[in-house]
């Protein structure tokens, strides 16, 4: 077999499987995606809201530049992109070689539905009498052992569901185009041999199998099975070891020897069980317990179809991308602790948000199991998480989140739910995650109860599901409610360490992909990387960032491991200008299906399609969608020369890439094509067969047609030649590690410091929490980007002036010597970090006993702190955070603490650390720190933002720190020798240079990026990335994420020659035009303005997204859009209205 | 300062009176010249006319009860790109004023060269009712007889009706502009209250050393009960407007006399574009169409695109309708162009809670995106 060759295989596609493809695939690599579900978008095909737009939003992810390249339509539905070649049901089997050369081999499920026949009219569906829970809305509703995995993917074909099906044949009998193959007929080449010594098995045996079309030869012995043998193909062997005639080893051995891939199934005994084991690894299969049971028929039809049915592949690829995602915790596993199954009403928040979704089974309605509305929810936190006895010593990091959107959600759907969240910690802490929640708890009410729920019991009594939990007052408090909703936590995808021995990677303690410390996208295996949750739970943004750093690493991995491959360019097509001339239609039906044929009259529709006046031939062809219909199609098309070409079928998407080649063959712009689904409206059920039906499916074609009369050729526009260098701003952790990654892959770096030296904040680290030499790392990837010779570096150098678009900027830069000096360059990254605060509260600054966490940290690493000597040391979180100005957390404060603590008590074991918090933001695996800490001995005191601890200081600048202690029930004060405050992090000066490269920043003064989930590390301004604290506050490892997240969008522009648009952008007619305006404030992307001198309206057709608005604002149709001029949009609302198929009001 | 002076009348009348206010702010207000309606010569009706010569404004007659255009577009015109630091003052109707605003807003025309003087709008009449008032004797003097009529509460002011928007307009004070003339409550033997609106306005009515007014007695009450009376009379328009209108069928009936003239659009001072859609090549038909069309339909009255034309318009421009009813004028046949305007308005115009030519710093209504707009027709409220 030939294998095909891909820059990178990305398993999994889910979010960050399909964003790491998409970041390959933009950058020109090929990329071959699958997943082991029958569809993709993974966790989230079953979300529709994601905060903080509380909308789903995944499709502003497609890329916004080469737009045609791939599709772009919402993302939950489908996906294609002319350098991914996806493949779903399909797994990893075996990963062999080395980076830059792997060989891959993925088996792929069959769904025994052929993709080419299904229509997905679901009359399958309606007749299989299989009712199992519905995955896809979380067993919520009932499917059929033939269903659609999710209900809204593109193309979406029936998948059989071999485990449930009881093999009826209904769904065979119903399905109107012979799509469900069960390889029946093939049967008679699959030959059994069954040499079984018992008489008695064998007479069961050739009954059993008597109806099930398998020739079967039934031997008594060794000897009469290997003359079986000899006599024909074989495809399977039951050999019983029982067999005493002849060694069965020699049996299984012989049959091998003839027949390569012949199935040896072994029946052993309990005494010869061992020796079964020891002949698979010999090369049978597998053995099956004697005596063989009735079951075997079923056995055997399953391992039948899988034999025939599956299909391996084998692809040579440069690197692997992990993105294998999660599963939800599932708390049946804890028996009924939480009332699974014995509390009605107790549901996953997984099961809530198929609630919440309006094409969820309950239409989007809350509701108790009796059917009532539910309006007092309660939402548990960490089921499943933080919870070593059940083996999670982490924290999922994504369900505080979603339980506080739930809670809001709840509020929308219902405006008098009462939403309740009883949590340890609310861990809010990434990018204005706390101002949602702030905004959760102040104007939707929702309701935080500090207290874990360890269990729910049942109470016949209660009219719904009764939680009891104390309060900090100490009182038992007891509610009944309608709803609770588990908010289960991260667990590793089931088959993780079958996946992990296939990819040869190490698993960590929990079961994730182990990490090597600061290179988060690395495994252990070299050319092997993980995206998004795959090593530790992540939310999207955060999983969207680790699949950019994955497929950095797997784009770099490629360019230097693989050997070089003569890539043709596919020669530019030639298209004939057909504008001057009438248009010549030709009118292909597929008329394959039963469905059309048997409800529409065909010749009638063709006659009646042969009066348009642009239509000069209709052919009827076979299975446009197959290659020998295809090829009809394109035979009629070389014959008759026409300047138009209209397609009826299904599935117009599919055609994309056909045209486009068929376009280049005879000469034609696609522009000039167009297929019309003329199947959906025949499906069953929908309309009777008859006259109305029939102007039905005329009526779309007629559209299309009229559409098409009217179409122009549709250039490339926006084409800018691309200068091959990045500027990066900043040279910290986050601009060095992006000036790094993108000079590997040979682009050429300027990189500006404004400081004297390199390393940025991160210089200043001493040790990491969990280990690691920080310093260590910092000097030499300083010495590193010094020395590359793609990379040049200007210290004290400060940004000046910068101007242009993504692929070629101007930037002038001010240098410590000489004059400024004029770059120019493609992309940009700005990566200028931030600074710890310096507090104005606690004494800081006025008594030396007060340090903030960086400094306690450097004076226990230079050892000028004399731990034995002290008497105790207190910690407080959140100073000056958390609150206005600055509401937001700053995710590093908690672990420096945690780090600071444990360091602390490492040396001084009984020295007394208070840690003062509001919520502990050990958030992902750093919560063993916490776990640890506590155990150790490190005591937390919690302090609410209306009470802070209250300082005093002593004589001797002891501080003395008073707050009152929830758990305590009352004022505890401690006074201790060192007071360490958590500060967080603020950004650095970033108003001049978001002025100067017209970038917006947040209210906290990061800057802001495109889209806060989908566009982490992009501007709305293309061609500029922000990666580091400049986003956000983050630590080390993840600003290297986000920071080589940041290089592959730069690489993903850098990597061409140019840079396009897409076909379809807005142009202005100035003849027309009376320069309102209303345009311009119209376009969301900012491609147009009114330029003055020239007195006339611009676009920029890289911006441009072709979204139309422009022209529908535009009074008299100076703004007009490619393809959907006035004219072709009035005629075909003329052809849509012109055949009316139910009488309408005759007007005057 | 003086924020309300007077410009005292003598027994030569109001208009003269006005006149001389004119002369005054040429003089001393700064400005290079004035737009004003003005009597043309030899003779004929009243037209905007753009005046230097402090002589040539004895013919100007800004309180006639002539409305022969809309000037709106005429100002914008002045205003539109205009660096060369000359200004000009324009006295204006409030329905023109708002209108101008819109056109603003549209970057058809800017503020920053043109003083704005609002009359107190007593009404106008149509321009073919004018033609039979206005004409005979002397001009100035049917003027002083029009007023005169309208402060005594006449409903047909000179024997005739004024026109129908000025009978339902609800907005007869001129709220944009500079300096406003409050004829609305004066005593027009005596003087007429001059109101500085704008700190611009203020400014030049300093400049101009008129003697100060207590205020504007009687104005505000005044101007009450015009508004009072006028909204009654256009709620009850709307009502049977949108009755006539109700359907389809209605609608075309409503609009059986248009012949597809667009002088509506010609007239109307916010349709703004250069080239209006109707006469650009996307109405260009082929024969084949006007033939397939009555193949299909039986019958097709020509010219096609009548209701289209008048619905379109409304898309376009029924949120930027200031209701000056030149519309109406314009028509040749009667068609009631300017109650189908309104009353539409009325509704597209609450729907986003959009006055037109309130100020130039209102956006626009499609010019805005509002995410929490429309909730009820975008299905969830986010």
């Amino acid at each position: 077999m030939k294998r095909k060759h891909y820059a990178a295989l990305v398993v999994g596609a889910g979010i960050a499987g399909i964003r790491s493809a998409l970041d390959l695939a933009e950058s020109g690599l090929k990329v071959a995606l699958i997943d082991r579900r029958p569809n993709i978008g993974g966790v989230l095909a079953q979300l529709d809201h994601q905060f903080p737009t509380d909308a789903c939003g995944m499709c502003k992810m497609l890329p916004l530049t080469s737009r045609d390249s791939s599709s772009q339509f919402c993302m939950r539905k489908g996906l294609f992109h002319k350098n991914i070649d996806i493949l779903l049901h399909t797994e990893l089997a075996a990963l062999e070689g080395d980076p830059g050369k792997f060989r891959a081999s993925l088996r792929q499920r069959s769904t025994f539905v052929d993709a080419t026949r299904c229509i997905s009219c679901g009359e399958c569906a309606r007749v299989c009498p299989v009712h199992v829970p519905n995955e896809f809305d979380s067993g919520l509703s009932t499917r059929g052992a033939i269903y659609l995995p999710v209900p809204h993917a593109i193309p979406n074909h029936y998948v059989v569901d071999l485990d449930r099906c009881t093999r009826c044949w209904s769904c065979f009998e119903a399905c109107p185009t012979d799509a469900i193959d069960f390889k029946y007929a093939e049967r008679k080449d699959f030959r059994v041999v069954a040499a079984l010594p018992d008489a008695a098995a064998r007479t069961d045996l050739g009954a059993w199998l008597a109806d099930q079309n398998f020739p079967l030869v039934l031997a008594e012995d060794g000897a009469a099975a290997l003359r079986a043998l000899e006599e024909e193909r074989t495809a399977l062997l039951l050999l019983d070891l029982a067999v005493a005639d002849v060694d069965p080893e020699k049996v299984m051995r012989r049959g091998l020897e003839l027949y390569p891939d012949l199935d040896v199934i072994l029946v052993a005994g309990p005494g010869d069980q061992d020796r079964a084991e020891a002949l698979i690894q010999a090369g049978a299969r597998q053995w099956l317990a004697r005596p063989l049971e009735r079951t075997v028929v079923r056995w055997l039809d399953h391992h039948y179809i899988r034999t025939v049915s599956d299909v391996t592949h084998e692809l040579e690829v440069g690197a692997v991308v992990l993105a294998c995602g999660f599963d939800c915790y599932d708390p049946a596993q804890a028996g009924q602790l939480w009332g699974r199954g014995v509390v009605p009403g107790v549901v996953t928040a997984l099961e809530f948000e198929r609630m919440c979704s309006g094409t969820g089974p309950t239409g989007g309605r809350l509701v108790r199991p009796d059917g009532r509305p539910a309006r007092n929810l309660a939402w548990l936190q960490c089921v499943g998480s933080r919870d070593p006895a059940r083996g999670a010593d982490y924290c999922s990091g994504i369900c505080c989140m979603f339980a506080i959107k739930e809670a809001r959600l709840a509020r929308q759907a219902d405006p008098e739910a009462q939403a309740t969240i009883f949590a340890m910690d609310v861990r809010t802490y990434g990018k204005d995650f706390q101002r949602y929640r702030d905004e959760a708890e102040s104007r939707d009410g929702v309701r935080f109860v500090r207290t874990r729920i360890h269990s729910i019991e049942p109470d016949p009594e209660a009219d719904g599901v009764p939680i009891t939990w104390m309060d900090d007052d100490g009182t038992l408090r007891r509610e009944v409610f309608d709803l609770a909703v588990l908010a289960t936590g991260a667990r590793p995808p089931e088959g993780s360490d079958r996946l992990a021995e296939a990819a040869g990677i190490a698993l960590d303690a929990n079961g994730f992909a182990a990490a090597p410390p600061l290179q988060p996208a690395r495994t252990s295996r070299l050319g092997v990387y993980a995206a998004g949750a795959f090593n530790e739970p992540r939310d999207i943004a955060e999983s969207v960032i680790q699949a950019g750093a994955a497929a950095l690493n797997a784009a770099r991995t490629f360019k230097v491991h693989s050997p070089p491959r003569e890539e043709q360019a596919a020669p530019a097509p030639e298209y004939r200008d057909v504008t001057r001339e009438a248009p010549r239609m030709l009118v292909v039906l597929c008329d394959s299906c039963p469905t059309l044929r048997t409800r529409v009259d065909m010749p009638s529709l063709a006659a009646r399609l042969g009066g348009l006046s642009s239509v000069v031939r209709v052919e009827c062809v076979q299975g446009a969608c197959s290659a020998p219909g295809w090829q009809a199609v394109g035979a009629l098309a070389e014959e008759l020369r026409p300047n138009r070409i209209l397609i009826g079928a299904c599935m117009p998407y599919a055609y994309v890439p056909r045209l486009r080649e068929l376009g280049a063959q005879i000469g034609l712009d696609p522009a000039f094509m167009d297929v019309a689904d003329i199947y959906t409206p025949t499906f069953p059920g929908t309309a009777t067969p008859g006259t109305a039906l029939e102007t039905e499916v005329y009526t779309a074609l007629a559209m299309a047609a009229v559409k098409l009369a009217g179409a122009e050729p549709s250039p490339v526009l926006g084409r800018l030649p691309v200068t091959p260098r990045a500027l990066v701003v900043g040279g910290g952790l986050a601009g060095m590690t992006a000036a790094m990654a993108l000079a590997d892959m040979g682009h050429d770096v300027c990189l500006s410091e404004k400081a004297p030296r390199l390393g940025g904040m991160a210089a200043a680290h001493h040790t990491l929490l969990g280990g690691g030499d920080p310093r260590r790392v910092m000097e030499d990837l300083a010495e590193q980007v010094m020395r590359h010779p793609n990379i040049k570096v200007f210290t004290q150098s400060r940004i000046m002036l910068s101007m242009g678009r993504a692929g070629r900027f101007m930037t002038a830069l001010a240098t410590a010597e000489g004059p400024a000096i004029t770059v120019e360059h493609g992309a940009t990254i700005i990566a200028t970090g931030g600074r710890e605060v310096v507090p104005d509260s606690y004494g800081y600054r006025v008594h030396k006993t007060v340090l903030r966490q960086s400094e306690l940290e450097a004076r226990l690493a230079d050892g000028s702190l004399d731990t034995g000597a002290l008497g105790g040391v207190a910690m407080i979180q959140c100073v000056e955070s958390r609150e206005e100005p600055r509401n937001y957390c700053s995710r590093v404060c908690c672990a420096a603490a945690l780090k600071n603590a444990l360091t602390l008590k490492e040396r001084n074991r009984d020295l007394p650390v208070y840690v003062f918090y509001r919520d502990i933001m050990s958030y992902g695996f750093s919560e063993r720190f916490y776990t640890e800490a506590r155990g150790r001995g490190v005591l937390f005191i919690r302090y609410s933002p209306a009470d802070k601890p209250r300082v005093s200081f002593g004589q001797d600048h002891r501080p003395t720190i008073a707050a009152f202690d929830p758990v305590l029930g009352r004022e505890l004060r401690v006074t201790v020798d060192l007071l360490a405050l958590s500060v967080g992090l603020e950004p650095g000066d970033n108003e001049d240079l978001a002025e100067v490269f017209s970038l917006p920043t947040g209210p906290d003064g990061f800057f802001r990026e495109a889209e806060s989930k989908w566009r982490p590390v992009e501007f709305l301004r293309q061609g500029i990335f922000v990666c580091g604290v400049a986003h956000s506050p983050r630590n080390m490892s993840e600003t290297i994420a986000s920071a080589e997240a940041a290089a592959q969008k730069a690489a993903r522009i850098l990597a061409h020659k140019d840079v396009v648009g897409g076909r379809v952008t807005a142009q202005v007619r100035h003849s027309l035009c009376s320069l309102c305006g209303r345009c311009v404030s119209a376009c969301a992307y900012g491609a147009r303005r009114i330029d003055l001198e020239r007195g006339r309206v611009e676009i920029d057709e890289l911006l441009c997204q072709g979204c139309g608005s422009c022209a529908a604002v535009c009074p008299n149709s100076a703004g007009v859009l490619t393809g959907f001029k006035d004219e072709q949009v009035l005629s075909v609302i003329d052809a849509a209205l012109a055949e009316p198929t139910q009488p309408t009001e005759a007007t005057p | 300062m003086a924020t309300i002076a007077r410009i005292d009348i003598d027994e030569t009348g109001p208009v003269r009176a006005v006149q001389g206010f004119l002369k005054t702010l040429l003089a001393r207000g700064g400005v290079d010249a004035v737009l004003t309606p003005a009597h043309l010569v030899p003779a004929g009706t009243v037209m905007p006319t753009l005046i230097s010569d402090p002589e040539a404004l004895e013919r100007a007659d800004p309180l006639s009860p002539a409305f022969p255009l809309n000037a709106a577009r005429l100002v914008s015109r002045l205003t539109r790109g205009s660096t060369s630091g000359r200004h000009v003052a324009a006295v204006l109707r409030p329905c023109e004023i708002r209108a101008f605003i819109e056109l603003v807003k549209l970057n058809q025309g800017g503020l920053d060269n043109v003083l704005l003087i609002g009359l107190d709008c007593p009404g106008a009449m149509t321009n073919a009712d004018f033609r039979v008032f206005g004409l005979e004797g002397d001009p100035l003097e049917r003027t002083r007889e029009f007023l005169r009529a309208v402060a005594g509460g006449e409903s047909r002011p000179g024997g005739r009706s004024l026109a129908g928007a000025c009978r339902v307009c609800e907005h007869p004070a001129p709220e944009g502009a500079d300096l406003i003339l409050g004829l609305h409550g004066a005593d027009l033997d005596r003087a007429i209250p001059v109101l500085g609106n704008t700190a611009r306005g203020e400014g030049v009515l300093t400049r101009l050393g008129l003697p100060d007014a207590p205020g504007a007695p009687g104005r505000r009450e005044a101007l009450d009960a015009l508004t009072a009376r006028n909204t009654a009379a256009r709620d009850a328009m709307f009502e049977a407007t949108a009755a006539r209108t109700a359907s389809l069928a209605g609608l075309a009936e409503y609009l059986s006399g248009c012949v597809n003239c667009y002088n509506c659009r010609v007239a109307c001072p916010v349709c703004y574009c250069k080239e209006c859609v109707f006469l650009t090549d996307v109405f260009d038909y082929k024969p084949d169409q006007y033939l397939g069309w009555a193949r299909k339909r039986g019958a097709i009255k020509l010219p096609a695109d009548t209701v289209f034309f008048h619905l379109t318009r409304l898309a376009h421009m029924s949120t930027a309708c200031v209701g000056c009813g030149q519309c109406s004028n314009a028509c040749p046949n009667d068609v009631p162009v300017m109650e189908l305007f309104r009353t539409v308005a009325e509704r597209t115009q609450g729907a986003f809670g959009y006055q037109p030519g309130r100020s130039p710093d209102e956006a626009p209504p499609m010019t805005v995106f509002r995410e929490d707009e429309f909730s009820e027709m975008t299905g969830e409220a986010h």
